[in-house]
C-alpha cells in the first residue's frame, strides 16, 4: 500500500500520466485508489494533434493497469520520508 | 452494502460522479466509445446506453451507432468526461458516412501494410 500512500500525498498536484499506448496526459490529481486508478481533472492531452478525440475532455478517469509513468513535480517526493516508508513496509510494520 | 454519501462520491477515484454523464471511454485496441455511463464496478466494467464508436481517420470522422453497450473492465484505458460546452473534434474535420470511413479506414490500413512490406524488402541495406 506504500505507492497508494504516496500518490494520496499528491493530491491537488500538477502531475503527468503516460499511458502505455504512448498517450500522455497532464491534470490535477483528483484522486488515486488501491489499484493506483487515477482521477485527473483539468487535463490536456500533451500531443493534443495526434489524438483530436480528447479535445473536449476535461476530467477523467484512467485504469491502473494501463499506466507506464507518471511524471511529479519536482518537489512532489521527499526522498527521505519516501526512503523510511520503504524499509518500514519492507520489514512489513 | 451501504450507499456512498456525496463526498464520498466527488473526493474519491470511483466512476459514480460519470453516472449518466456522456463519456469517451478509449479501449486497449484504440477504440474510441461515446455513450452515458449508467452502471460500473470496481473492475471498470461499465454500461454504455446510446453508445456509438467514433472512427477517426486523418481529418474524416463518423459516429458508428452501437446501442446498448457492456464493456470488459481489462478492456478499459480512460474514461473520460465530456465538457459540453466545448467542441468534441477540431473545426477542420469532417464528417462522413460509415460508408466513407470504412473506405477511407481500408485506404489507411494498405498503406500501412504496403510501408512495412517495402521496409521488410529494403531489410537487406541495414538502414537503422
Amino acid at each position: 500500500m506504500l505507492f497508494f500512500s504516496y500518490f494520496k500525498e499528491l493530491v491537488g498536484k500538477e502531475v503527468t500520466v503516460e499511458l502505455k499506448n504512448d498517450l500522455a496526459i497532464r491534470g490535477i490529481l483528483h484522486s488515486v485508489d488501491q489499484y493506483l486508478n487515477i482521477k485527473l481533472e483539468n487535463t490536456r492531452v500533451v500531443d493534443q494533434e495526434k489524438y483530436p478525440h480528447m479535445l473536449s475532455v476535461r476530467n477523467c478517469f484512467i485504469r491502473g493497469s494501463v499506466v507506464r509513468y507518471v511524471q511529479l513535480p519536482p518537489d512532489g517526493v521527499d526522498i527521505d520520508i519516501l526512503h523510511d516508508a520503504t524499509r518500514r513496509e519492507a520489514r512489513g510494520a | 452494502m451501504s450507499w456512498a454519501g456525496l463526498e464520498d462520491l466527488f473526493l474519491s477515484t470511483s466512476l459514480a460522479s460519470y453516472l449518466d454523464k456522456k463519456l469517451l471511454v478509449v479501449l486497449r485496441d484504440g477504440r474510441k466509445l461515446l455513450g452515458i455511463l449508467r452502471s460500473f464496478d470496481q473492475f471498470a466494467n461499465a454500461v454504455l446506453e446510446g453508445a456509438c464508436e467514433r472512427v477517426i481517420v486523418g481529418d474524416l470522422y463518423c459516429d458508428i451507432s452501437l446501442g446498448l453497450y457492456v464493456i470488459r473492465g481489462e478492456n478499459v484505458v480512460l474514461i473520460g468526461e465530456l465538457d459540453l460546452e466545448r467542441d468534441e473534434l477540431p473545426p477542420h474535420m469532417v464528417n462522413v458516412s460509415p460508408a466513407e470511413i470504412r473506405k477511407a479506414q481500408k485506404a489507411e490500413r494498405e498503406a500501412t501494410d504496403l510501408k512495412g512490406s517495402m521496409r521488410k524488402r529494403m531489410e537487406f541495406l541495414d538502414l537503422d
